[in-house]
């Protein structure tokens, strides 16, 4: 009923949404606040680059740039580089979403962890050029290899949770042009 | 696919929209680079914002927190014949320390009464609730719920009950930031207890903070009281800090008092600086005095909040001023905690 008022693509943005606003939420809880543990995966990071590949369409420039500079205040980081990373990362994803259309599962995940990579090692480069303090090499490249091994999970809970999958031969969207 | 069709509006939208989307990128890294050159706006506007976001979202967050240490303190209850035989043990051993203790304290109270010491009245302290922490596993940093409508400035230490925890870094109006021991960028002057090495405190991200700039680190023993210093005016001095402890890389390490697996409520100790000494001639004769900043509230440093119809009390403080006079700003009143 809500698809009809609103329109899918609004649907699945308000969605995305609240799904940020919650992984945000519990990060933020004071659970643990001892220090030296292993970072766990970025999972917005997962989770913007599997909706990207799947439906460029609802996830607007703009938006991924709000979500992530948020995220880069709440959470500390020197504001803009990681979402300017971010950014391009997603990009580059969407100027290749006719060609992720047709790559198997397995080929698309090498192809997405390639690009956390870039974007993980870029952003380093640049802290490191700034003299900005940063984590030590173990502890982030954990992290970039938990969000690489998340990267399947996230993608199970959108296409099964929030029933996000790529578009099929010859669906058409709500003007009824080809996708 | 798209080129097969004679139409699609995406020809002549994409070009633009690559040019926006370039500008959104270089408007984030301008963005990064002015955080880098005016760090402290960037820095102000960020407290801003977690002051405005992250009090109201504090309905949800404490019953979360709260029911998931209820859920985990459940599961202790699996440990429950070993905690009690541990706890049963810690008893036995209590017991002495208790019986010391109260000696020592009948022995202190005698020697304070014989020196006439009087303890620093200045330090008192406000408590505040965590609500929430960095959220990152790099950053070790914990948000209260007290801000600069409580008082709070920049600077001041924050314990538990028992140990150092931080110190105030970042205050809002409804919100401050304490910066936890364990962060890799604090840095805290300390004083190792019976041999009286002064070192830093560094944090490193790990639960074991290092010592750093020992001067004869042979002179200091594991199990060593840690305690701050006043040095630098970071920290009133004597605040508990840990024990000292081998690790496993043969760096000396501090064990903290303060209990971080969970900060729940923590104190910030209201610290005034003492006023450095600058010119001589005002040893000798007293300053005028000064007018009060507008809106100031709370207890004032002694030499700031004399009255002026008094120009020949001595310098040193308002306890030795005329107590029959009226004090404006309640410097010898009670004081709100």
């Amino acid at each position: 009923m809500i698809r009809n008022w609103i329109g899918s693509v609004w649907l699945h943005r308000l969605i995305f949404l609240a799904v940020v606003a919650f992984i945000t939420f519990l990060r933020l809880l004071p659970l643990d606040t001892s220090a030296g543990h292993l970072p766990g995966p970025d999972i917005l990071l997962c989770l913007i680059l599997a909706w990207m590949v799947r439906r460029p369409e609802y996830l607007p420039a703009p938006m991924i740039a709000v979500v992530v500079l948020a995220e880069d205040i709440l959470l500390m980081r020197p504001p803009g580089l990681w979402t300017a990373g971010v950014l391009m990362g997603a990009e580059f994803l969407r100027a290749r979403s006719a060609l992720t259309r047709e790559l198997s599962f397995g080929v698309e995940w090498l192809l997405v962890s390639g690009v956390m990579v870039a974007m993980f090692l870029a952003n380093r480069v640049i802290l490191v050029l700034a003299f900005l303090p940063q984590p030590n090499l173990g502890y982030a490249l954990v992290q970039m290899v938990w969000s690489a091994l998340a990267y399947p999970a996230v993608v199970a809970f959108s296409r099964y949770g929030l029933d996000l999958h790529k578009p099929a031969m010859g669906e058409i969207d709500a003007y009824g042009r080809k996708m | 696919m798209a080129k097969a069709r004679s139409y699609d509006p995406d020809d002549y939208s994409r070009p633009l929209r690559r040019v926006l989307v370039g500008l959104l990128v270089v408007l984030m890294l301008a963005l990064f680079l002015l955080s880098r050159i005016d760090s402290p706006r960037v820095e102000r506007f960020r407290t801003a914002l977690i002051d405005k976001v992250v009090p109201d979202l504090s309905w949800a967050m404490l019953p979360v927190t709260k029911a998931t240490g209820m859920v985990e303190n459940f599961q202790s209850y699996a440990r429950l014949y070993d905690q009690n035989q541990q706890l049963r043990d810690e008893l036995q051993q209590m017991k002495a320390w208790k019986e010391a203790a109260l000696q020592l304290e009948q022995k202190n109270a005698r020697l304070l009464d014989l020196n006439n010491v009087r303890l620093d009245p200045m330090l008192t302290h406000i408590t505040g609730v965590v609500l929430a922490d960095s959220g990152s596993p790099f950053r070790q940093s914990v948000l209260l719920n007290v801000g600069t409508r409580d008082g709070i400035h920049d600077g001041w230490a924050t314990m538990d009950g028992i140990g150092l925890v931080g110190r105030i870094s970042g205050v809002g109006e409804r919100t401050a930031r304490v910066l936890l021991l364990t962060d890799s960028s604090s840095r805290i002057p300390v004083v190792v207890q019976p041999s009286g090495q002064k070192a830093i405190l560094s944090g490193d991200n790990t639960m074991l903070p290092p010592l750093d700039f020992l001067e004869h680190p042979d002179q200091v023993q594991p199990g060593d009281r840690v305690v701050t210093t006043g040095d630098g005016s970071v920290f009133p001095a004597g605040l508990l800090v840990g024990q000292v402890a081998l690790g496993a890389d043969k760096r000396l390490r501090v064990v903290l008092a303060a209990d971080y697996q969970r900060l729940e409520f923590l104190r910030v100790l209201r610290s005034y600086e003492t006023q450095p000494i600058t010119d001589p001639g005002a040893l000798l004769v007293p300053e005028p005095p000064k007018p009060l900043p507008p809106g100031f509230q709370g207890p004032l440093l002694p030499a700031g909040g004399l009255p002026p119809t008094n120009p020949d009390a001595p310098a040193t403080g308002a306890d030795t001023a005329t107590p029959d006079q009226a004090v404006p700003d309640g410097t010898t009143g009670g004081r709100s905690d």
